[in-house]
């Protein structure tokens, strides 16, 4: 176990490392000036050539990537040439709430796609499972911004019992903070439910299916046991895997949520840096993103083997 | 426009911005959100009033220009202090100008090269030597170069200053989470600290206008900046919310590339196209448009058409009325471009930004002009690459606007000069350039209103920044709140706003 988890750290150094490059390539083959992005419609020959020249885009690509991975490893992340505020607490500050969206999403993911899922296979053919897989379509089909647009029109303004908009710290104010936070991770983690719901269902009728549920079955433990202890363990290798690969989507699809909910984090602070070409914060932020990709991988990797003992990783020959 | 309901003391205000501001720091801030936000924390030592007069602010009284225009003499408001305690004196104001004229990277460098010498030559008198005369001074010191940043501050601060901004203003900065709030506090050091009645002000940049919305909606947000027509209307049906406006001093129209061929600041060129060879094809393009029509399609009527790049509200130089715009004329321009001799459908690519208004701009102009011969094709372009392209002079024709400056000169020189540092038409007219030096130099308004009127005459002619329309400033906000101030240059002013009794 313990030199597979070191084999995939390396290779996720390695990834990171060549994601690195692709990043810091890929954004300077965007068109538009940085310096025009961030003048605007005042830009005058002599201020663009000093926003140049103070954020080093003068110099030879490969020396800019070298200084920028440089700087990256001793933490500095570098300054937003826009705001002049440093990037790493641009990101200090995002962090928390994309995570914390992510966290809400994924567990009302969870709770309900589970549910939904288990209900769906367990009543297979009656209108308990109609029901729950006509939610799931709906869950897939619709479009983010609309959901969160008709949330916020039903329960920020007609039935206010949630804020349409903005964030505030859990630690500051727990109850703010989740009513600000409940409309956002409806909206997010919607679709996930559903992928959720199909997976559960899917597994769980494979399962119920399987020998060993009719041994159990015959062995005289009760419904709940026969479900919850063998179907839906052995379901659930399936779901993680799901879920593990839909975590990433989370984290990225957070920008259209973070926008409706006008919720400062990583999503918004990636849409604001592509339209002002602020290149220090997108490399950051593209570079933390795919930092959590890699480790969420590896996570998923590991859970597996917790859940399932079939599963054995590397060390066990 | 003003609200002069009494207010009660206490609260904050949350404003939403359309962007998220850049630098917070008047030296180096470009932005037309930033400059929002500075008004309630950085004063300037002039500001316009309501019938868009400049007024003193952080001056004592209007400046005094000697006969031949070359010396300024300022004088400063006695009793001020910055947010961090210290003293506003002649030196602090001698130490901003030179910083906005002299930081690298600064973006008041221009508007104040004339400059030569800035010196205290008393407790609170700034005298200013000029190279030349330079009558748009005062406009530009009723903007962020007349901004005043605390000596103290500079000093401690550094580059650092856009972190840390401490200003004359009725509010005083306390932090900001950048793409997501800037939060000011109200200053007790502020002289006029007795009229400001708000606790504080929290500015939120929400780019979506829905979102906007909903948010003045739903009592998250008191103050929506900047909001679109079709906003506007549908905010109308609400009864908690009301609307402030005011006309705009600067235009929006199309760029034809004339001679751009080397990028900005170069000498305009020979461009092969039809519409860059024959001033009668651009001619026959003005002609096909309806300002009218567009701007009661796309814009629910509630801009106003322009056809010149001075506003009639300047005070300084009024401009040509919307109703003495060039009427569209088909037939007119269909005989021009016979005469012209161009094959029809003459093929025009216009380059638009990527904004749902931008593009039905876009889509009514093709259906406009092809009435007359023009087959337009749009390319929406995501901005920062317009930018680019456009001032490397890589378009036909495309979508260019002006937030606009107070002074007249502040709306052409850098446009329609030769060589303008944002002259993206590759337009190149010794008269033109002739106009702009006199419009600068001639203190007599009545006069000025003349050369005004002759250069936009000039322009007009020439084809190659043809002006649509000028948009206004739409500020919704919530009935509860009072005091606001929307003013021409487009700026909410919170400093008197509060909640209703």
């Amino acid at each position: 176990m313990t030199k597979y988890l070191l084999t995939r750290l390396r290779q996720s150094l390695i990834t990171l490392f060549l994601v690195s490059i692709v990043v810091f390539a890929g954004i300077r083959a965007l068109p538009g000036d940085p310096a025009l992005a961030l003048a605007g419609e005042e830009r005058s020959p002599e201020a663009l050539a000093a926003v140049r020249e103070s954020y080093g885009l003068n110099d030879n690509v490969v020396i800019q990537y070298g200084r920028f991975i440089g700087h990256a490893l001793t933490g500095d992340l570098g300054t937003s040439s826009r705001t002049g505020l440093p990037v790493a607490d641009a990101i200090a500050q995002a962090l928390p709430v994309t995570l914390e969206l992510a966290a809400l999403s994924l567990l009302l993911a969870i709770v309900v796609g589970i549910g939904a899922g288990v209900v769906a296979a367990v009543r297979r053919g009656r209108p308990e499972e109609w029901l729950a897989n006509a939610i799931a379509l709906i869950g897939l089909s619709i479009p983010t911004f609309w959901l969160g647009i008709v949330l916020v029109l039903g329960f920020a303004i007609a039935v206010p019992v949630f804020a349409a908009s903005g964030y505030v710290p859990f630690g500051t104010d727990p109850i703010d903070n989740l009513r600000r936070m409940v409309l956002p991770a409806i909206v997010l983690g919607s679709g996930l439910a559903a992928v959720v719901m199909r997976q559960t269902r899917a597994a769980m009728l494979d399962s119920l299916s399987a020998d060993y549920v009719r041994t159990a079955r015959a062995k005289g433990l009760s419904r709940g046991s026969v479900i919850g202890g063998h179907a839906l363990r052995n379901s659930l290798v399936t779901v993680v895997t799901v879920l593990g690969l839909q975590l990433g989507h989370l984290i990225s699809g957070a920008v259209v949520t973070e926008q409706i909910f006008v919720l400062p984090g990583f999503g918004k602070l990636t849409i604001d840096a592509v339209f002002t070409r602020d290149y220090a914060t997108l490399q950051a932020v593209v570079l933390c993103t795919s930092a959590a990709y890699i480790l969420i991988n590896l996570l998923v990797d590991v859970v597996y083997s917790v859940i399932d003992p079939r599963i054995r990783l590397g060390g066990a020959r | 426009m003003t609200d002069d309901r009494s207010v009660r003391d206490g609260g904050t205000l949350t404003v939403a911005l359309n962007s998220d501001p850049d630098k917070l720091d008047p030296t180096l801030a470009q932005t037309l959100v930033g400059r929002t936000v500075f008004a309630s924390m950085c004063e300037k030592l002039y500001d316009i009033d309501e019938d868009g007069t400049v007024v003193p602010q952080l001056a004592a009284s209007l400046p005094v220009t000697s006969a031949d225009g070359r010396t300024v003499t300022i004088q400063v408001r006695p009793g001020a202090e910055f947010s961090d305690g210290t003293k506003l004196d002649a030196d602090a104001v001698v130490t901003s100008l030179l910083r906005h004229r002299d930081l690298p990277g600064s973006a008041r460098g221009t508007e104040l090269a004339p400059v030569s010498k800035a010196e205290a030559t008393g407790p609170l008198t700034v005298r200013l030597t000029l190279d030349h005369s330079y009558v748009p001074l005062t406009g530009v010191l009723a903007d962020r170069a007349g901004m005043v940043m605390s000596p103290t501050a500079l000093e401690k601060y550094g580059k650092d200053f856009t972190n840390h901004p401490s200003c004359v203003g009725p509010f005083r900065f306390v932090e900001r989470v950048g793409g997501d709030r800037i939060v000011l506090r109200k200053d007790p050091n502020y002289y006029d600290a007795d009229r400001v009645h708000l606790d504080g002000v929290i500015y939120k940049p929400i780019p979506d206008g829905n979102v906007r919305l909903a948010n003045l909606r739903s009592g998250d947000l008191q103050v929506g900046d900047q909001m679109a027509p079709v906003d506007v209307r549908s905010a109308l049906t609400e009864p908690k919310l009301q609307l402030f406006n005011s006309p705009s001093l600067g235009y929006q129209g199309i760029g034809l590339n004339v001679g751009n061929v080397k990028g900005l600041g170069q000498k305009p060129g020979k461009i092969d196209t039809p519409i860059a060879r024959d001033v009668r094809v651009r001619e026959a393009f003005e002609l096909a448009i309806d300002r009218d029509l567009l701007n009661t399609v796309v814009f629910q009527g509630m801009y106003e058409p322009a056809c010149g790049p001075i506003s009639p509200q300047s005070a300084i130089a009024p401009g040509v009325k919307p109703e003495d715009c060039p009427r569209r004329d088909v037939g007119r321009a269909k005989k021009l471009l016979k005469e012209a001799g161009v094959q029809t459908p003459v093929k025009i690519e216009l380059k638009t930004s990527t904004t749902p208004e931008q593009g039905r701009v876009g889509q009514v102009l093709q259906a406009m002009v092809k009435e007359a011969g023009f087959e337009l094709s749009l390319r929406p372009t995501e901005y920062a690459t317009m930018l680019a392209e456009t001032d490397a002079g890589d378009y036909d024709v495309f979508t260019s606007g002006w937030s606009g400056r107070l002074d007249p000169d502040g709306n052409v020189s850098n446009f329609l000069k030769t060589a303008g540092a944002m002259n993206a038409y590759g337009l190149g007219d010794p008269e033109i350039d002739k106009l702009i030096a006199e419009g600068r130099s001639v203190a007599d308004p009545a006069r000025r209103t003349g050369i005004y009127d002759e250069l936009t005459r000039r322009v007009q002619d020439a084809h190659a920044l043809i002006y649509l329309y000028r948009q206004k400033n739409y500020v919704v906000a919530g009935k509860d709140v009072a005091g606001i101030r929307v003013y021409g240059d487009g700026l909410v002013r919170v400093k008197n706003a509060g909640y209703t009794r």
